[in-house]
C-alpha cells in the first residue's frame, strides 16, 4: 500500500470503526439479542484501538513523508448543477492530534466502564452511545466540510444528552438530559446558520488549504466574515458552556462518571475551540468576531472561576474548573495564539479526564493528604474574604452559589420561549390533524414558566 | 408581619411545633458524614414494634417497600429457594385454620397454600379491563390450572347452567359471573398532609421542585467540610440566620417565585426560627391539627439533608473539620418559609390551571379477578360458588392481600435458610468435632463474617492452630492519633465515648521529622497542585504546562491498576522511607492528667481488665498457646466514598490495627501480667502476642510490633505468617467465586493478584462484597463450627460456657455483639429490599458533597444507606443469633438487657438456644422459646473448602471440612 493509500484508508477508518461497531450492538440490540458484556467491551475497545492506530500511523506516515496537510476527497453527497456538497476528509496539523486524543480518550474511557458499568442494566447502551459519540467526534474532527462536521456535531450532541439521562428510572436525569439537549439545537442554528451563510458569501463551506492548517474558507466581504464568525462563536457557546448557555453542565453530572469525564472532562466540551480553531483565518479576518471571543471567553473564566470556587460537590467544582480552562482556551484563540491553545486543549483534557475519573476518591485522597501534611488541610478562601469588602460578600457569595443568575435567566427567557413556542406547533398541529380527522382537538395544559427546563 | 396573638396561645403552637420537630427528628436517618460509616437498623426507631408491623407502618411513611418484591418471591418459589414445606410450616405457625372455607369447601389453608404457591400476575385498572374484554382472560384457563381443576370446573359450569358439557369460554364466563356482584368498593387515595401534595393534586405542579434546589444549596454550603474554596459567610451563626444574611440583601435571584424574597427576610430581623415556620405554616394554611403530619412530611421530603442537619446538632463532634452549629428547626423554617412562596406563586399562575379530577371507579374488579384465578386454581366451579360463598371466596382473596403474601413469603424464604443452618450445626456436633492438640498458635479475629473463611482456611492448613472470634477492638476502646494524623478520632464502638489516648510515636525522632518533613513538602505541591487546577491563571499555566503528563497517571491507573498502585507505593517508601513506631499507651497509676477529656493512656489495672475480659470470655486464658496473633481488619479501595462502611463496625467504623496492636502491647506489658497473675488469671510467661491488621479488600496482612517477638517465638512467627499468607490466598479464592467479573477457574495465586488490583482499581464498584449475605450469628466456642464451612456468612463469637455458669460473660457479649450485628444485618435487609428509599442506589452516579455524603448529580437529596453494588448478592433474612447457652439462661440475659429482648423479642433477629450435647435448640419467639424441630439432613462432607465452592457462584449449604478437623490430608 502506498502512502498515499494508507493516509486515505486512516481517517475512514477512525470513523468507520466506531461506527461499525455501534452498528453491531444497534443490530444486536435491535433484534432484542441484548449482548454480552464481554463482547461488547472487547469490540469496543477493538474499534477504538484501531481508530487510535489509524490516526498514530497517519501522524508518523505524514512525519515522515513531510506533510502538513493530507485531503481526502471520497466524492460528493450531493450535486446539483454547478453546486455540489464533497465527502471530504481532512488531515492536518489541527484535526490529528485532536482525532488522536479523542479516540484515546474514548478508549480509555470504553476500558474504564467495563468494570465500572459491570451488571448494570444499561451497560450495552451506554457503549452502543459511546460509540456513536466517537464516530461523531472523529466526523467533527476530521470533516473537511461544515456540513460533515455538522453531522458529526448533531451526533455528539445527541449522545451526550442520552447519556446524561442515562439513569431514566428518575426523573431528573431525563430532565436535566433535555435542558442540555435543547441548549444544544438552540447553538446548533448557528453551525448550520454559518455553512449556508458561507455557501451564499464563499461560494462553499468547505476546508480551504492554508500554511498552517486547513480552514473555513473566509468570504470575501467583511461584514459577511463577521457573520459568519459570530455564528460560529454562537455554535461553540453551547457545546462548550460558555456564557450564557454553561447551566447545563453542572445537571450534566447526573450521568455515570465515565461519561462525565469523557465528555465534559476531555472531548465534547473541547469541540467549541476545535470549531474556532478551523475558523481562524475568519476572525483573523473579522477583528469584531475575535473580539467577541475573547470576551466570551473571559467573561466565562471569570464568571466560572468564581462560581466553581463556592461549589460544594466534587463534580460540580470540577464542571466549574473546566468551563474556566475553556474560557481561557477561547480568549487564547481569540487573541490568535493558536498553538497555545492546542497545548492547553491537549493539558487540560488528560488532567481534568483523570480529576473527574478519580472524583468519588476526594475523600480517600483527603484523608492520606491530610497524614502526609500532618495537619487538617489549610483553610482556602482567606484572602478572598480580605480583599472582598465585607458588605459585598454575601451579595457577591450569593451571586456564585446561584450560579450566576443567569442559569434562571436563561431558564425564562430563552427556553421558556423557545418550549412554549414548539408547544404552539404542537397544538397547532393537532388542531390540524383533528380538523383533517374531524374530530375535536384534543386541549393540552399550558406549561408552568420555566417547568420543563427547570 | 402578623398581628399580635394571645401570648399563651403563642405559647402552645410553639411547643406543638418543638413536639412535632422532636417526633420527626426520629424518623430521620441516623447516618454520621461518610468519613465513617457506621451500620446501624435503619429503622431504628420502630424497634419498639414487633418487625412486621414496622416495616409496613416504615413503608408507608416513607413509601418504600416492606419485604422484597412479590417478583422476587416468584423467583424463590420458581428457583426452589422456598419450597412446599417451607409454605406449609408458615402457614401452621401463622395458625391459619384447617377448618373448610365454607361447608364442603376446601379448607382455609389450603386456599392460602394454593394462592401462596401461585406469584400471580395480577393486572390493575386499565390493564384489567382490556385483559378481561379483549384479552383470553375469560375464554382460556390460566395456564397454571391443573388438568383436574380444568375438569372439575367444567362439571361444575355444566350443572350450573343445566347443560350437558360447556367448553371453557362459557365456564369460565360463569365462573366470573358468579363472582362479579362481590367486588369490594374501592377506596380513593387522598392526597398528603402537605400543602404541596394539595397544589400537585389540583395543578400538577410539583413545589419541591422549586424549592429543594435551593434548601440543597443552603445546606450543602453550610456543612461543607471543605470542598469549596469560599466557604459560606455568616454560615458560624446558623443555617437560618445565614440564609437570611444573604438572602436578605437586595438584588436577589431573578426566579419568579422568588421575587420579593429578600424584602421577606429582611422583616423577619430578629425573628426566631419558629416564629418563622408558624407564620409560615399560617400562611400555609395548616391547621393545629395537620401540624405534625406537616412537619414530619416537609423533612421526610428531604430527608437526607434534614437527617444530616439533626445528626450535626445532636453529634458535632462526628463533623470531620468543621462543626456547624445545625439546629433542625432552621431547616424546617425555612422550608416552609420557600414552600409558602412556591404555594403562593404556583396557585395564582395563570399558567398552571387546576387539573381536572379523574373519574374515580367505585368498585375494586382487580379481588374479583384475582378470586377468579383462585378458584380456577382450586378447581372451584360456578355450580358451588353460591352467593355467601363466592363472598367468602372474595373475602378470603382480600385478607391475603400483597402485604400479607410477602409477610408470609418471607417467613417462608427466612425459615428455609435458618433451619438447614440449625440443622447442619446439630448434625456437624453429632458427628463429633475431635478435641484439638496442644495448639502452637492462636488467631484472635474479628467477629466479622468476612474472618470466617480466613479462620476456616487457615485451620484447614494447620489444623494446630486455634482460632477466636471476639469484636475487632478487642476490648480496647480508644481514641488514637497515627503517626502524622492532626487529631485523635474514635476506635471504639459507637455507643462508647472512648476516655484514653492512645498515640503512635516514632522510634528514632530525628529520622521521623526529616521522613515527615519529606511528605509534608510533597502533600504541599500535591494539594497545591489540586487547588490550583480548579483556578484561572495557575490552572491554565498547569494545564497547558505540564498537563500533558497527566496523560500518565490516566493509561496507568485505567489499564493497570495493579501494577501503578504497586509502583506508586514503592515510589513513596522509597522517596520518605518508613519510620519504625511503638505505641505509646501506657500511664502510671497517679496520672490523672486530662487533655480534650482524654486520659493519656490506661493504667496498669485498666490494662488488666481488658486483657482478662476476653480472655475469660473467649475462653482462650485457659490455654494460651506460645503465640498468639491479634488480628484487627480495615479495607482498602479507591473510588469508593462508602469506603468505610467496609472497615470494622466494632470500631466505629475505622480500621481495627491499632486496636489489635494495643491489645497484644497490653498483653506482653510486664505490669499487666503481673496483675492477672495477682488476680488468678496468669499469662504464661512462654506466651507472646502480636498484632496484625487484615486488609478484607487486598487480602493482605500487616504485621505490628513483629519486631518484638523473643527469639525463641521467631520461627513459630515466620511458619505462621507464611500459613497466613497461604490462607489469604485461598480466602481471595474463595472470595472470587462472587465476582461475576472474575474468572471461576482461577488459581489461589491469580485470584489474589485480582482482589488486589480490584482494591487499587478507580473503575471498580464492587472492591469486595463487604458484609453481603450474612445471615447468622454464633455465639459458641470454635470446638462447636471448627471444620464447618459457613460460606462466609456467619458471624463467629468465641464464647465458653463452660466457665460461665451464671451467664455473666454472656450477658456483657451478647449486648455488645447482638445491636451491632443485627444493625449491620438490618441495614443490609433495608438497602436491599428498597435500594431508593433505603439504600443509596446506584453508585455510578454518586457525587460526594460536602465530605459529609453523597448526592446523584448536582443537588439532589444526600443518599444515605449502602448503594446497590454493595448489596447487590445479598440475601435479605433477619440475623439468626444461635448462643450456646440453655434457654432459661438466655432468658436471665435478656431480663438482664432490655435492649436485647426487644430485639430479639420484636422479631428484629431470630435468638436461638443451644444445647449442642442434648443435640437441641429452641427458638425465641414473643412468649418464650419454642422447640427446634430438627430435619435429618445430609450434611455434605469434603476434604477442603475449594472442592465444595470451586466453580460456583451461588449461595452454598453448611457442609463439613475434614482438613480442619485434623482428619484430611495434611
Amino acid at each position: 500500500m502506498t502512502l498515499e493509500q494508507s493516509l486515505r484508508l486512516a481517517p475512514v477508518l477512525a470513523i468507520a470503526a466506531p461506527a461499525l461497531a455501534f452498528a453491531l450492538i444497534a443490530l444486536r440490540l435491535g433484534i432484542g439479542h441484548t449482548p454480552g458484556e464481554r463482547w461488547t467491551a472487547r469490540l469496543v475497545a477493538l474499534a477504538f484501538g484501531v481508530a487510535t492506530l489509524a490516526i498514530a500511523g497517519a501522524a508518523s506516515a505524514m512525519l515522515v513523508g513531510g506533510l502538513t496537510e493530507v485531503h481526502v476527497a471520497l466524492g460528493a453527497w450531493l450535486e446539483v448543477a454547478d453546486r455540489a456538497l464533497p465527502f471530504e476528509l481532512v488531515l492536518d496539523r489541527l484535526s490529528v492530534p485532536f482525532a488522536g486524543l479523542a479516540a484515546g480518550l474514548v478508549g480509555l474511557t470504553g476500558a474504564f466502564s467495563a468494570r465500572y458499568l459491570h451488571r448494570d442494566r444499561g451497560f450495552a447502551r451506554f457503549y452502543l452511545l459511546l460509540c456513536l459519540f466517537g464516530a461523531g467526534v472523529e466526523l467533527v474532527l476530521l470533516g473537511g466540510s461544515l456540513e460533515l462536521v455538522f453531522v458529526g456535531w448533531e451526533l455528539v450532541g445527541l449522545t451526550s444528552a442520552l447519556l446524561i439521562a442515562f439513569f431514566d428510572e428518575r426523573p431528573t436525569p431525563a430532565r436535566h438530559g433535555l435542558r442540555a439537549f435543547v441548549i444544544y439545537r438552540v447553538c446548533d442554528v448557528g453551525l448550520l446558520s454559518a455553512a449556508v451563510w458561507l455557501h451564499h458569501s464563499a461560494g462553499g463551506a468547505g476546508l480551504d488549504a492554508s500554511e498552517r492548517w486547513a480552514g473555513v474558507r473566509v468570504p470575501a466581504g467583511a461584514l459577511d466574515a463577521t457573520l459568519v464568525g459570530a455564528l460560529l462563536l454562537f455554535a461553540a457557546l453551547g457545546k462548550s458552556a460558555q456564557i450564557p448557555f454553561g447551566g447545563w453542565l453542572p445537571r450534566a453530572m447526573e450521568g455515570p462518571t465515565p461519561s462525565s469525564a469523557v465528555f465534559y472532562g476531555a472531548i465534547s466540551i473541547h469541540l467549541g475551540p476545535y470549531l474556532l480553531l478551523r475558523a481562524a483565518p475568519i476572525l483573523e479576518r473579522a477583528p469584531l468576531a475575535a473580539g467577541l471571543v475573547i470576551a466570551v471567553g473571559a467573561l466565562t473564566a471569570l464568571h466560572a472561576t468564581f462560581v466553581g470556587r463556592v461549589q460544594t460537590d466534587v463534580k460540580s467544582a470540577l464542571a466549574y474548573a473546566s468551563m474556566t480552562q475553556v474560557g481561557l482556551i477561547f480568549v487564547e484563540i481569540g487573541l490568535g495564539l493558536p498553538w497555545l491553545a492546542i497545548a492547553h486543549v491537549v493539558g487540560h483534557a488528560s488532567l481534568r479526564t483523570l480529576q473527574l475519573l478519580r472524583a468519588p476518591s476526594v475523600l480517600h485522597d483527603r484523608g492520606h493528604l491530610e497524614r502526609a501534611m500532618g495537619a487538617e488541610l489549610p483553610r482556602a478562601g482567606g484572602h478572598l474574604e480580605r480583599l472582598v469588602p465585607a458588605r459585598l460578600q454575601p451579595w457577591l457569595y450569593r451571586l456564585a452559589l446561584e450560579r450566576g443568575y443567569h442559569d434562571a435567566l436563561v431558564a425564562d427567557r430563552v427556553l421558556a420561549p423557545v418550549v412554549r413556542w414548539l408547544r404552539a406547533l404542537d397544538r397547532l398541529e393537532e388542531r390540524w390533524i383533528a380538523w383533517l380527522e374531524g374530530r375535536p382537538a384534543k386541549v393540552a395544559r399550558e406549561p408552568e414558566r420555566g417547568e420543563v427546563v427547570r | 408581619m402578623s398581628a399580635p396573638r394571645p401570648s399563651n396561645e403563642r405559647r402552645s403552637e410553639r411547643e406543638a411545633l418543638a413536639a412535632a420537630l422532636e417526633r420527626a427528628r426520629h424518623l430521620l436517618p441516623a447516618q454520621a458524614p461518610i468519613r465513617s460509616f457506621v451500620h446501624h437498623n435503619t429503622l431504628h426507631a420502630f424497634e419498639d414494634l414487633p418487625f412486621d408491623e414496622a416495616v409496613v407502618l416504615a413503608a408507608e411513611r416513607f413509601g418504600a417497600e416492606p419485604y422484597e418484591l412479590e417478583s422476587a418471591f416468584a423467583a424463590h418459589l420458581a428457583s426452589g429457594r422456598i419450597d412446599t414445606g417451607d409454605l406449609d410450616a408458615v402457614l401452621r405457625e401463622a395458625a391459619i385454620d384447617d377448618a373448610p372455607a365454607w361447608s364442603g369447601g376446601p379448607s382455609r389453608r389450603a386456599l392460602y397454600e394454593l394462592r401462596l404457591q401461585h406469584p400471580l400476575e395480577l393486572p390493575q385498572g386499565a390493564a384489567l379491563a382490556w385483559h378481561l374484554t379483549e384479552g383470553d382472560a375469560l375464554s382460556r384457563f390460566h395456564p397454571a390450572v391443573s388438568e383436574a381443576a380444568r375438569a372439575r370446573i367444567l362439571a361444575s359450569a355444566a350443572r350450573a347452567l343445566g347443560r350437558h358439557a360447556v367448553d371453557a369460554p362459557a365456564a369460565l364466563a360463569a365462573l366470573y359471573a358468579a363472582l362479579a356482584p362481590h367486588a369490594p368498593a374501592a377506596v380513593a387515595r387522598a392526597p398528603g398532609p402537605r400543602p404541596r401534595d394539595r397544589v400537585l393534586a389540583e395543578r400538577g405542579v410539583d413545589v419541591d421542585e422549586l424549592v429543594h434546589p435551593v434548601l440543597v444549596r443552603s445546606c450543602a454550603a453550610f456543612v461543607d467540610q471543605g470542598v469549596a474554596y469560599w466557604s459560606m459567610p455568616a454560615r458560624a451563626r446558623g443555617l437560618f440566620p445565614a440564609f437570611r444574611a444573604l438572602y436578605a440583601a437586595p438584588g436577589g435571584p431573578p426566579d419568579p417565585w422568588l421575587r420579593g424574597l429578600g424584602a421577606e427576610l429582611a422583616a423577619l430581623e430578629g425573628q426566631a426560627p419558629e416564629e418563622v415556620a408558624l407564620d409560615a405554616l399560617r400562611r400555609l394554611g395548616v391547621g393545629p391539627a395537620d401540624l405534625e403530619p406537616v412537619v414530619e412530611g416537609t423533612l421526610l421530603a428531604l430527608r437526607g439533608w434534614a437527617g444530616m442537619i439533626a445528626q450535626l446538632e445532636a453529634r458535632p463532634d462526628r463533623a470531620p473539620v468543621w462543626r456547624p452549629p445545625a439546629r433542625l428547626v432552621d431547616l424546617l423554617a425555612l422550608a416552609l418559609l420557600l414552600e409558602a412562596r412556591a404555594v403562593q406563586h404556583v396557585s395564582s399562575s395563570r399558567a398552571a390551571p387546576a387539573v381536572a379530577a379523574s373519574a374515580r371507579r367505585s368498585e375494586a374488579p382487580e379481588l374479583v379477578y384475582e378470586a377468579f384465578l383462585l378458584a380456577q386454581l382450586a378447581g372451584i366451579g360456578p355450580h358451588e360458588l353460591a352467593p355467601e360463598r363466592a363472598r367468602a371466596l372474595v373475602a378470603l382473596v382480600a385478607e391475603l392481600d400483597g402485604i400479607t403474601r410477602r409477610r408470609l413469603w418471607h417467613r417462608a424464604y427466612e425459615r428455609h435458610h435458618r433451619d438447614r443452618v440449625l440443622d447442619a450445626l446439630l448434625a456437624h456436633v453429632e458427628r463429633g468435632v475431635p478435641a484439638l492438640a496442644r495448639p502452637w498458635a492462636q488467631v484472635l479475629c474479628c467477629i466479622d463474617d468476612r474472618a470466617e473463611s480466613l479462620r476456616r482456611h487457615l485451620e484447614e492448613l494447620d489444623p494446630s492452630i486455634e482460632t477466636f472470634g471476639y469484636a475487632g477492638f478487642f476490648g480496647v476502646s480508644m481514641a488514637y492519633r497515627g503517626l502524622g494524623e492532626a487529631s485523635a478520632r474514635p476506635l471504639c464502638p459507637v455507643a462508647v465515648r472512648p476516655r484514653h489516648l492512645v498515640v503512635e510515636e516514632p522510634i528514632e525522632e530525628a529520622h521521623a521529622r526529616r521522613v515527615a518533613a519529606r511528605r509534608r513538602w510533597a502533600g504541599r505541591l500535591r494539594h497545591g497542585a489540586a487547588v490550583g487546577s480548579s483556578s484561572l491563571v495557575r490552572g491554565g499555566v498547569l494545564a497547558a504546562t505540564v498537563g500533558m503528563l497527566g496523560a500518565i497517571p490516566l493509561v496507568g491507573r485505567v489499564l493497570f491498576p495493579r501494577l501503578t498502585e504497586r509502583l506508586v507505593h514503592h515510589a513513596a517508601r522509597a522517596t520518605f522511607g518508613e519510620p519504625a513506631t511503638r505505641l505509646r499507651f501506657a500511664r502510671a497509676d497517679d496520672d490523672e492528667a486530662i487533655q480534650d477529656g482524654l486520659f493519656g493512656g490506661f493504667t496498669v489495672a485498666e490494662m488488666a481488665d481488658i486483657v482478662g475480659a476476653l480472655l475469660g470470655a473467649t475462653g482462650m486464658g485457659a490455654a494460651l498457646a506460645p503465640l498468639v496473633v491479634v488480628v484487627g481488619h480495615g479495607s482498602s479501595s479507591l473510588n469508593n466514598p462508602h469506603e468505610s462502611a467496609y472497615d470494622c463496625g466494632a470500631t466505629g467504623g475505622g480500621r481495627g490495627g491499632p486496636n489489635a496492636r494495643a491489645f497484644a502491647a497490653m498483653a506482653n506489658h510486664e505490669g499487666v501480667r503481673a496483675e492477672l497473675a495477682r488476680r488468678g488469671a496468669p499469662i504464661p510467661e512462654g506466651t507472646w502476642f502480636v498484632g496484625a491488621e487484615h486488609d478484607t479488600c487486598r487480602d493482605s496482612i500487616e504485621w505490628l510490633d513483629a519486631d518484638l517477638v523473643p527469639p525463641t517465638l521467631e520461627a513459630a512467627l515466620e511458619r505462621l505468617a507464611a500459613q497466613l499468607e497461604r490462607a489469604l490466598a485461598l480466602d481471595a479464592h474463595e472470595r472470587c467465586r462472587r465476582f461475576a467479573s472474575a474468572p471461576l477457574e482461577m488459581t489461589p495465586a491469580r485470584a489474589h493478584a485480582h482482589v488486589e488490583a480490584r482494591s487499587a482499581d478507580l473503575g471498580e464498584p464492587r472492591p469486595e462484597c463487604g458484609h453481603a449475605t450474612n445471615a447468622v450469628c454464633i455465639v459458641a466456642p470454635r470446638a462447636r463450627t471448627r471444620g464447618l464451612f459457613l460460606d462466609r456468612r456467619a458471624f463467629l463469637v468465641s464464647y465458653e460456657p463452660a466457665q460461665d455458669p451464671d451467664g455473666a460473660h454472656l450477658g456483657a457479649l451478647l449486648a455488645a455483639v447482638g445491636p451491632v450485628s443485627a444493625g449491620i444485618n438490618l441495614e443490609y435487609y433495608f438497602s436491599f429490599v428498597d435500594p431508593e428509599v433505603y439504600g443509596a442506589g446506584t453508585k455510578l452516579p454518586h457525587n460526594i458533597t460536602g465530605l459529609v455524603g453523597v448526592m446523584n448529580g448536582h443537588a439532589s437529596d444526600l443518599r444515605t444507606g449502602l448503594p446497590w453494588q454493595m448489596v447487590e448478592i445479598h440475601e435479605p433474612v433477619r440475623l439468626s443469633m444461635i448462643v450456646e447457652a440453655d434457654p432459661q439462661k438466655l432468658e436471665r440475659v435478656l431480663a438482664a438487657h432490655p435492649d436485647l429482648a426487644r430485639l430479639a423479642g420484636n422479631g428484629w433477629m431470630h435468638l436461638i438456644a443451644w444445647c449442642p450435647d442434648e443435640g437441641r435448640m429452641w427458638r425465641f419467639e414473643r412468649d418464650g422459646f419454642v422447640s427446634h424441630e430438627r430435619a435429618r439432613r445430609d450434611v455434605v462432607e469434603v476434604a477442603r473448602s475449594p472442592e465444595l465452592y470451586r466453580g460456583r457462584r451461588e449461595h452454598l449449604e453448611c457442609a463439613r471440612v475434614e482438613a480442619a478437623l485434623g482428619v484430611g490430608a495434611r
